[in-house]
């Protein structure tokens, strides 16, 4: 059984800049678009079914730089799925502008979108998505097989990271909810991606496993990495350093003092 | 240790083992069904001439009337039809029996007539040595005083056979009494006026080898048996037909086997392929993946099809035919051809629904 304590999260080869202390200094610095690793200009996203148009996203505006750890909140159906699928380069908007790492993703093509989001985006799910015939390292290596080449000992390396080390060779039914969600961290960190998209990474897990992720996950934010984490948990929301909360398609509020969010009611 | 794509598709098989063996088990079903039919195909132009050579001549020369057919026509005549056709001259006389009752006579090449009417019922054919010898047509018999030993009048010329036995046909050979030409020309003086013959291998050759006959043999009336001819090339026709249909729709039920499993296989999976879609996996690359499956399934399909197909063609060919019908690798190609039609059809629509999976919402358990 897993505890807490034992779990440890190495820095590496993995690492992605700036520091911790960088990016807080960062923070200070968005009003500079350039320093924005995500950002959202008017972004609307509408859905056409049964003769009428559904506004999910409306008029969206706002940025993250390289380093921070934000939390998208919001109730059923306000439209934080189709945040996270425009952040994660799953879909593209309706209108407006949306800019990964510099780059306007909504003028890609399909099959320039599935070689950006391979590069840019580290997915972490609730349900972990594991292939259930693919061993640990497997699992963690068919991100580096969609990105370009694979590598045991990169991927070996991951799941020692994640603290998986002894674990590696078993199947995702040999695992435990906990470990499964951290064969999908080591499996988000592979490719070294600039983004770190973790939808619900605590909701099917138990207290235990809950806080062994949410510590991944904070030391990961302290190696440097962006965080961009969709969360009910009121404690999760908690460890991010700025919230973005959704309801009825729209952006509505943000914490005060923070500069990068674009109020829209 | 590499990921694989064959790898991936190996141990995907593996996993999902019940899927993939009723998958295999159809195309198994196609391919083997398709190479029974297309042996017994290749194999039935032969079969179905052997079958109906032994209906006996499909060629009858006749001597004009009063006269005998020209010296050397016999073998004029097996020379144009080919070395595989069977021929044997008849000489026709009317005698009188022991009892006085008149009967034709034929003279002919028993040995050869054995080979050209091989459906002739006769409980036993003379010895080839024997001159004498006389095979009694089943009618004829009653007429005679003494089978055994047989004495026959033609123009106040006697003569005695050695009764071989009896030949029942339900035709006109039953009223006759058969006996060697040699000794039929030299008892009456009748010279050869009829020659059967029988050429394999369908209408057009019977054709081609009648109109050689009437052009080589001038004064010497060639006519087919018509019902035999016309016969065996409708059932030829037919039967082929009736191949290519059983082919077709054996492989459209298979296709719909397959598009059920295949369909099955996409639904299932379609979180795997939505994962591997978030990862970065482009449509084509997700299709290859499917179709290489699909693919494999239709060459494992293939090879042990072409197994129990030639199998199955042997059994039908030896319980309908008496003879073996050995594996043709001649028909692979088609069989290959038709199993992977089968895989690509079938495989169309789960592509679609492969092409239209949103990654997103499925990821999210909607």
């Amino acid at each position: 059984m897993e505890t807490v304590n034992q779990v440890e999260i190495k820095t590496g080869p993995l690492s992605v800049t700036p520091s911790s202390a960088q990016t807080e200094s960062l923070i200070d610095q968005t009003t500079r678009p350039d320093c924005a690793v995500i950002a959202l200009h008017h972004v609307t996203r509408e859905y056409t079914g049964h003769g009428s148009i559904v506004r999910a996203l409306s008029d969206a505006s706002f940025s993250i730089v390289a380093g921070e750890w934000i939390a998208i909140t919001g109730p059923s159906g306000s439209g934080k799925s189709t945040l996270v699928n425009l952040i994660g380069c799953l879909d593209r908007p309706t209108s407006g502008e949306l800019k990964i790492d510099n780059i306007d993703v909504a003028q890609m093509t399909a099959t320039e979108l599935d070689r950006f989001r391979a590069a840019k985006i580290g997915f972490i799910f609730q349900q972990f998505h594991l292939i259930p015939y693919l061993s640990a390292i497997e699992n963690v290596m068919l991100a580096q097989y969609f990105h370009s080449m694979t590598n045991e000992a990169e991927a070996k390396a991951a799941l020692e990271k994640v603290g998986l080390g002894d674990r590696m060779h078993h199947l995702p039914s040999e695992l435990s909810g906990g470990e499964q969600q951290r064969v999908c961290i080591a499996r988000a960190l592979i490719n070294d991606p600039p983004i770190l998209l973790a939808d619900e990474p605590t909701g099917n897990l138990d207290a235990a496993n809950q806080t062994i992720v949410a510590d991944l996950l904070r030391d990961l934010h302290r190696q440097g990495h962006t965080i961009v984490m969709v969360t009910h948990d009121p404690e999760m929301a908690a460890l991010a350093q700025r919230k973005i909360a959704l309801s009825h398609g729209k952006v509505f509020c943000h914490p005060v003092g923070s500069p990068v969010v674009t109020l829209r009611r | 240790m590499k990921l694989s794509l064959t790898g991936m598709l190996r141990r995907s098989l593996i996993h999902r083992r019940t899927r993939s063996i009723s998958a295999l088990i159809a195309m198994t079903v196609s391919a083997g069904v398709a190479t029974a039919l297309l042996t017994l195909y290749a194999d039935l132009d032969t079969k179905l001439h052997k079958e109906f050579r032994s209906f006996g001549a499909n060629i009858v020369l006749t001597a004009p009337a009063n006269a005998s057919l020209p010296l050397g026509a016999l073998a004029r005549a097996q020379q144009i039809a080919g070395s595989d056709a069977l021929a044997a001259e008849f000489a026709y006389a009317v005698a009188t029996t022991d009892i006085g009752t008149p009967v034709v006579v034929a003279g002919t090449d028993l040995a050869a007539v054995k080979r050209l009417d091989s459906w002739w019922q006769v409980d036993a054919w003379p010895d080839r040595a024997a001159a004498n010898a006389a095979l009694l047509g089943q009618r004829a018999a009653q007429f005679i005083g003494n089978e055994h030993s047989v004495a026959l009048t033609y123009a106040g010329r006697p003569v005695t056979l050695e009764g071989a036995g009896r030949i029942k046909t339900g035709g006109d050979e039953d009223s006759r009494i058969y006996m060697p030409l040699a000794a039929f020309t030299a008892w009456t003086g009748v010279k050869p006026g009829v020659i059967e013959l029988q050429v394999p291998g369908g209408a057009p050759r019977v054709e081609a080898v009648m109109a050689r006959l009437q052009k080589e043999l001038p004064g010497v009336e060639v006519q087919p048996v018509r019902q035999l001819v016309e016969g065996e090339s409708r059932i030829v026709d037919r039967t082929h037909a009736l191949m290519f249909g059983a082919v077709l729709l054996i492989a459209l039920t298979v296709a719909v086997s397959v598009l059920a499993t295949l369909s099955a296989s996409v639904l299932e999976r379609r979180r795997d392929f939505a994962l591997m879609k978030a990862l970065g996996g482009s449509q084509g690359t997700l299709m290859g993946m499917f179709l290489l499956e699909a693919l494999v399934l239709a060459l494992a399909g293939v090879a042990a099809g072409f197994v129990v197909g030639s199998a199955a063609a042997w059994a039908i060919s030896e319980a309908n035919f008496h003879t073996a019908t050995l594996p043709h690798l001649s028909v692979v190609p088609l069989v290959l051809l038709v199993n992977l039609a089968i895989a690509i059809l079938a495989a169309l629509l789960p592509l679609r629904v492969l092409r239209e999976l949103q990654p997103a919402a499925l990821l999210k358990g909607e």
